[in-house]
């Protein structure tokens, strides 16, 4: 299971990294132990700065050699002026946000773009589970129990690109994955990726 | 486990870097301070351990806090009750490794542990300094520590590190000699000082000049305004912890001895550690250091002139750490931050961690695992 989840990680990576035009500025919103900032600056020779609460994934990040601040999104984002950075990284995190709304907003004005990953909870399984066993799914990209796990904000593809709509914000790249979080795909993406992964800009 | 842990885990266990000797460093050049003033020449006791490497790149300077000096570990005999005063990070194995680096660290210019300051003898008048020595700034200090480190012929320090006024030297070395460091790492520090520290630093001078023993600061070498110092030292104390710590360590628990109601002896343990601590200062310590080391703290102040701390910091090459602590309310977290939210506003490479820790601004000098992790990261990055 751990390999999966790394395999999982990966394909965010890779396709992020391709993303990212060389020597940018970027920075990573809940960057974790700081990998796909290395993996940036190795194969991109970027600029990066990531921003975690977990002191533990701080210590990763300065392992790495990758620069790192401890503490709260919002008030990092808040110190930075209009266009500081090429892309702002939001991968896995914005589901976990108290009003992502005005983070996506914030990292929008830091950002001249922004590429943000998330869970499909639209995706079929994820829906089957609550219909049929009336219980929210458990599995590999959601392990933990509603009583051990954090609040989160589950969002769907077509959720979040209303959300885009509604708020003019230009969609400049989409990938959906199937739920082997591998294969691309553009067919019916609400109902059968597992991962959706955007750019977007004002 | 985590990734730290399992890597801790492999290390040699941490030693005691066992007897160590000082050194003197002395220079006959003239020093000329910052806000004018000047002394014929000056000497820095300092002590070394570990080795320097053949290509000279594993040096590291501690720069040490108010009441700290040149030994920051190990003993210099077996009969010595304490070590050094950061043996807890510095030793063979240990966060800050001296299996792997060359440690210096010197008894700052102005200090009263055997290098030039206020209680030092001034050869032209044959008598104490005193209030002649001039007006001392961390910059002053900084410079003073570069003629040491031309002195041992090194071209660069692979990091300079230091806590509190350490910490504030640690960042004036990378403003004023940015080629010559390659990482900078600042503990429960700011980048000026506030209202709030001048204020008890204030009262600590109070207390000094006040006490009759001070004598315009020419008091004998043997005596002093020990009253003072001790009451400043105990006000001070109390900034370095906090309302938890103290909670924890003391609650309100009393001396045995301490029944009746006497209204000057000591009743709670609280007031027993305070007075002990005061009490012990004075034996090591000069009043008139204090007096010059916590106004160049006072005067600390990095903003500058445009107010922006991005504009001394535009020339910044080495990588930086800069780590705050959750219970530190005399340097909060947020003075901490604001040192990295600037580096990051100018495209250099740093870095801001917190530790939670109870024990308020003393958490930088605690045995912490977490602590040492981010330092030990940080070196071996």
């Amino acid at each position: 299971m751990v390999t999966r989840n790394l395999s999982r990680r990966q394909v965010d990576l890779e396709i992020i990294t391709e993303w990212v035009e060389p020597e940018s500025r970027v920075l990573d919103l809940g960057c974790g132990r700081g990998v796909l900032l290395q993996n940036l600056r190795d194969e991109k020779s970027i600029y990066g700065v990531g921003v975690d609460t977990d002191p533990i994934k701080i210590n990763g990040c300065i392992k790495r050699g990758v620069n790192a601040y401890q503490g709260d999104i919002e008030d990092i984002l808040k110190e930075f002026p209009d266009n500081s950075f090429d892309v702002v990284i939001c991968s896995r995190t914005v589901q976990e946000l108290i009003n992502p709304a005005n983070i996506i907003f914030e990292a929008l004005r830091v950002g001249r773009a922004v590429a943000i990953g998330f869970v499909n909870h639209g995706y079929w399984m994820n829906r089957l589970s609550m219909v049929f066993k009336g219980n929210r799914i458990v599995n590999d990209v959601y392990p933990q129990q509603w009583y051990e796990s954090s609040p989160e904000n589950p969002i769907t593809v077509n959720e979040f690109e209303l959300f885009c709509k509604q708020h003019q914000i230009t969609i400049k790249r989409r990938v959906y994955l199937a739920g082997d979080w591998d294969t691309k795909l553009t067919f019916l993406p609400n109902l059968l990726s597992g991962y959706a992964l955007y750019e977007i800009a004002r | 486990m985590t990734e730290t842990q399992i890597e801790s885990t492999t290390d040699n266990p941490p030693e005691d870097i066992g007897l160590v000797k000082y050194d003197d460093f002395v220079t006959p050049d003239t020093f000329t301070f910052e806000n004018g003033g000047s002394i014929p020449g000056f000497t820095l006791r300092y002590e070394t351990y570990g080795r320097l490497n053949d290509e000279k790149s594993n040096a590291i300077l501690i720069c040490h806090p108010i009441s700290g000096d040149h030994h920051c570990a190990g003993k210099y005999s077996d009969d010595d009750r304490k070590s050094g005063w950061w043996n807890n990070m510095i030793g063979p194995g240990k966060a800050i490794d001296t299996n792997r680096f060359y440690v210096i660290c010197s008894n700052c210019l102005g200090g009263c542990q055997g290098s030039t300051g206020p209680s030092f003898i001034d050869p032209q008048s044959g008598k104490p300094y005193g209030l002649n020595f001039p007006s001392l700034t961390i910059r002053d200090i900084v410079r003073a520590q570069n003629q040491l480190i031309e002195h041992l012929q090194l071209d660069e320090l692979y990091a300079v590190v230091g806590g509190s006024m350490g910490g504030m030297q640690v960042l004036q070395w990378v403003i004023e000699y940015p080629d010559k460091v390659k990482r900078i790492l600042s503990l429960a520090s700011a980048a000026r000082q506030s209202a709030q520290a001048i204020a008890f630093n204030e009262v600590g001078r109070c207390a000094i000049v006040q006490d009759p023993g001070w004598e315009e600061g020419n008091y004998a070498p043997e005596k002093g305004p020990n009253v003072g110092l001790s009451v400043a030292r105990m006000m001070a104390h109390i900034t370095y912890l906090s309302d938890k710590g103290m909670e924890i360590k003391f609650g309100r628990s009393r001396r045995n001895d301490s029944e009746g109601h006497h209204l000057t002896k000591v009743e709670f343990e609280v007031e027993g550690y305070l007075r002990h601590q005061g009490q012990s200062f004075t034996n090591r310590f000069d009043a008139n250091t204090y007096l010059y080391f916590s106004k160049a703290i006072d005067r600390f102040d990095l903003h500058g002139e445009t107010g922006k701390l991005e504009d001394v910091f535009s020339k910044v090459q080495a990588r930086t750490l800069v780590i705050g602590f959750t219970s530190d309310w005399l340097y909060a977290p947020r003075q901490n931050r604001e040192i990295v939210i600037a580096l990051l506003r100018c495209g250099k490479n740093a870095t801001y961690a917190e530790v939670d820790m109870d024990l308020g601004h003393d958490s930088f000098l605690i045995d912490a695992p977490e602590l040492y992790d981010f330092v030990r990261s940080f070196l071996n990055d």
